[in-house]
């Protein structure tokens, strides 16, 4: 009987261990949660917002947006394989004086001799043969340049030799390698070498009065 | 269980060998220098490093001039930054070399396995600091580093299950502050530059006050010279400022410091997600190596599978700068050359580790078995007779 009744002392306080720790991990968890919060940053990430967390109009709201640029006149951009630089300003939402945060997006437009489906005119239902990219790379978001003759990528930009159908401008980044083609008539930006896992970030761009306009970049990626 | 793992804690902590301070007895073996001088650059880089923090102005628009300021008007500010720099890069090599040492001679084999693991993961520290460090001077290789290291993460969201918590994207996020580089980025990286050398310092003077080990073995010539090199140096050699900072403007080619450009090199060849999982994987072998090698030999000779590894990662280390250095890669040729030496090296590790084996299986069973003493009394008679 004794030795029953030493068993379950034991067991009582064992489970009283138990049920009082319970409460003190939670209490550690709820001190610990606000800190791994204060590493956040008060902005929002613009790395796209996870589906249907939240209602539409809200996601609308916090995206990053810019106010429309104008890059070019259209005779600027005449000649093929002309190239214009520009620089997109994105603004942030953001918990500051002035409510909106500023980044720059540097972007180029190219003036093809064909033309393509770019999704960033009129959605890719119309043909265009001027294609508008973001310069972030893909990649790890180092600025790539548009290189109009070919044969500096051969020598600077790790040496890839284009087959000969693709010996024309071509968009290179100096970090890692990466070589895009801006003319690809099935994917504007198509990845021709590097570890790119994808084609640039395109603008939204429209033709106002024979000017070209940039309203938006395409969402998503860290810059 | 618990009982087996507080033993082995335990045993490990009185061996402990943080600075090649139980290691020998005399200090004359360069190679068994190196624990102290770890420590002694340490000490430099901290002191010359609150030194700097005086003048030091950590935003955007005035961190560069507050360097040139540092650099060439303030009295020996030249010679302040070069004793942070190059006594950072003093620490940095003598933790490798010392990884190297203790790696090649088997010294992480038992008692010495926490040894190991945390002067490997001290490595892996100093590198952050090192990171973190360069990136205060806001020049282009420090933006451009930092960038390169810190999209890197974003790809770990591509990991199937885990990535669906988008924990790679939150650590870039926490470390840049922001959706992009920008003042958050250096307010934190000056914090975790600061943070983590001076944390770590807290620890490890504590365990010098609880072991009772002297803290400075060396020589007061080795000291000295220690001192002078890095003085002379910093005069000879200035720390080099580079160009401020442009967002808008990729230089070509893409460097940071020389300890990370073999990584650099790496990233180029690898698709974004293993350029995320390839360094974790190095870290954690060599973090587990104690664990994987369970021979029993410590002489290179005796464990030829992971010496061979060693030697590989030494060579590709090397090759790799020297590629970035000179900017020469083709990136669809270049990767499938890589992969297929590494293969070729760790099947010859392979095959060497099976022949020794055999070999040394053969030998025990070539060698006499002790015979009963009934046995050696009755031996010499037959000898004696021939």
């Amino acid at each position: 009987m004794a030795e029953e009744q030493k068993a379950k002392d034991v067991n009582r306080r064992t489970f009283l261990q138990v049920v009082a720790s319970i409460p003190a991990l939670g209490a550690l968890a709820a001190f610990a949660a606000p800190l791994l919060r204060y590493l956040k940053p008060n902005l929002d990430p613009g790395l796209g917002v996870p589906q249907g967390r939240f209602p539409p109009d809200l996601i609308e709201g916090d995206l990053p947006r810019g106010e429309p640029l104008p890059i070019a006149r259209v005779e600027e951009l005449s000649e093929p394989w002309s190239s214009k630089f520009f620089v997109f300003t994105q603004k942030y939402p953001q918990y500051t004086p002035e409510q909106a945060r500023a980044f720059t997006v540097p972007g180029v437009a190219i003036k093809l001799p064909w033309k393509v489906r770019f999704p960033g005119y009129r959605e890719g239902k119309e043909p265009t043969d001027i294609v508008v990219f973001s310069r972030i790379c893909p990649h790890l978001g180092c600025i790539f340049n548009y290189v109009p003759d070919w044969r500096e990528i051969t020598a600077g930009y790790g040496g890839y030799m284009p087959p000969p159908e693709r010996r024309h401008g071509l968009l290179g980044c100096p970090c890692h390698l990466s070589i895009y083609d801006p003319a690809d008539r099935d994917l504007p930006g198509r990845v021709l070498s590097g570890p790119a896992p994808r084609p640039p970030r395109y603008f939204v761009y429209e033709v106002r009065n024979e000017v070209i306009v940039v309203t938006a970049v395409e969402p998503g990626g860290i810059a | 269980m618990w009982e087996r793992l507080r033993e082995w804690f335990s045993e490990r902590k009185q061996k402990l060998d943080l600075f090649d301070e139980t290691n020998v007895e005399r200090y004359d073996n360069p190679l068994y220098l190196l624990g102290q001088i770890v420590y002694f650059s340490w000490i430099v880089v901290i002191a010359s490093g609150v030194l700097l923090m005086i003048w030091y102005e950590p935003t955007t628009h005035g961190a560069y001039n507050s360097i040139l300021r540092i650099q060439h008007e303030i009295p020996l500010g030249w010679l302040i930054r070069g004793m942070h720099k190059y006594g950072a890069d003093m620490l940095i090599i003598a933790i490798t070399l010392r990884i190297y040492r203790m790696y090649f001679l088997g010294e992480y084999k038992r008692p010495n396995e926490l040894s190991w693991m945390i002067l490997f993961g001290s490595l892996v520290l100093a590198m952050i600091s090192g990171l973190t460090g360069y990136l205060l001077i806001w020049n282009q290789r420090a933006f451009w580093a930092a960038k390169v290291v810190l999209t890197v993460a974003v790809y770990l969201d591509q990991l199937p299950l885990i990535g669906q918590t988008r924990f790679g994207s939150a650590i870039a996020f926490a470390f840049l502050g922001g959706p992009a580089e920008g003042q958050g980025t250096l307010t934190r990286f000056y914090a975790i530059h600061f943070g983590i050398s001076v944390l770590l310092l807290i620890l490890v003077e504590l365990y010098f006050l609880f072991t009772r080990r002297k803290r400075f073995n060396l020589s007061p010539t080795a000291l000295v010279i220690l001192l002078v090199m890095l003085v002379v140096t910093s005069w000879i050699f200035p720390a080099e400022m580079g160009r401020r900072a442009d967002p808008n403007r990729t230089p070509l080619p893409i460097l940071s410091d020389w300890y990370f450009l073999a990584l650099y090199q790496y990233v180029k060849y690898t698709p974004p997600l293993w350029a995320g999982l390839g360094p974790g994987l190095l870290i954690a072998y060599g973090m587990l190596v104690p664990f994987l090698d369970r021979s029993k030999g410590r002489r290179p000779s005796e464990r030829p599978f992971f010496t061979v590894v060693g030697i590989m990662a030494l060579t590709y280390f090397l090759v790799f700068t020297a590629l970035i250095l000179f900017n020469i890669a083709v990136i669809g040729r270049d990767p499938h050359i890589v992969l297929v030496l590494t293969a070729l090296t760790l099947t010859l590790g392979f095959v060497l580790e099976v022949r020794y084996r055999r070999k040394v299986r053969a030998a025990e069973a070539a060698m006499p078995r002790p015979a009963p003493r009934a046995a050696v009394a009755a031996r010499p008679a037959p000898s004696s007779g021939a």
